[in-house]
């Protein structure tokens, strides 16, 4: 396994432990934002940490997308004081968000073998529409800039090759 | 809209990104409820066939959503023939 495969495999593991203590079946997109901001990786740490945003800070703009979605439509989340359900026993699939993000990551380079962890990334961060691009727009963050800052690590990575 | 409709304080979100995100948020707290609702009521006796009648589905759709979570979290499940709570 190179470097890179480790990396997403474990980036992928954490996104399927998000989806599952989030009660969701399959894992979106958001979920390997989620696993990619946990993860210590150097490169894309400093990226999400350059507009401010960490494991926790990535979660709360996911809340608070849901609760300003859920509000356009009249709803507020504050009525509802549920007990949290106990997490799905069963494995969450790769849901069609995330399929999305993986299938871009793979096409943001010519070869395979030249992927690295920003390309990660960059697959999720390449959705137009979607939990994702609402939730960093609900945190404030350009996801333009924050996209060319992903270009421009990964170039600067290739001058240092 | 007809003048003498009452007042919408929500309507339909015009921005359809922000009507296709409503659903999908919609959709997801519907989720958690369900999951909730089930496990409360399972936690407080209720059996499968009366769990999928207030569901309007079926015992079989109910058990297999939801058994093996709450299986999982150790929640005391009624079998047939226990009496009913």
């Amino acid at each position: 396994m190179t470097a890179f495969d480790k990396y997403l495999h474990a980036v992928i593991v954490r996104a399927v432990d998000e989806a599952r203590e989030g009660g969701s079946t399959l894992v979106e997109a958001h979920h390997l934002l989620l696993s990619i901001a946990a993860d210590q990786e150097a490169v894309t740490h400093q990226i999400l940490a350059s507009v401010g945003l960490d494991h926790a800070g990535v979660r709360d703009a996911l809340d608070r997308e849901f609760e300003h979605s859920l509000s356009t439509v009249g709803v507020s989340l504050t009525a509802y004081d549920l007990p949290a359900p106990s997490p799905s026993a069963e494995r969450p699939k790769i849901g069609a968000s995330a399929k999305l993000a993986l299938d871009r990551m793979i096409s943001s380079v010519a070869r395979k073998k030249d992927l690295r962890p920003p390309h990660v990334l960059l697959g999720v961060l390449q959705a137009q529409v979607g939990k994702v691009p609402r939730a960093l727009a609900r945190a404030g963050i350009d996801q333009a800039a924050l996209v060319a800052r992903v270009l421009q690590a990964l170039d600067d990575d290739d001058g240092g090759q | 809209m007809v003048a003498c409709m009452p007042v919408v304080e929500n309507p339909v979100p015009r921005d359809p990104a922000d009507a296709l995100a409503a659903a999908v948020a919609l959709r997801r707290l519907a989720d958690q409820l369900e999951d909730a609702a089930v496990e409360q009521a399972m936690r407080e006796g209720w059996g499968w066939p009366l769990v999928a009648e207030a569901l309007g589905v079926t015992r079989q759709a109910v058990h297999k959503k939801h058994a093996k979570r709450l299986i999982a979290a150790g929640v005391k499940l009624r079998r047939r023939g226990d009496d009913r709570v």
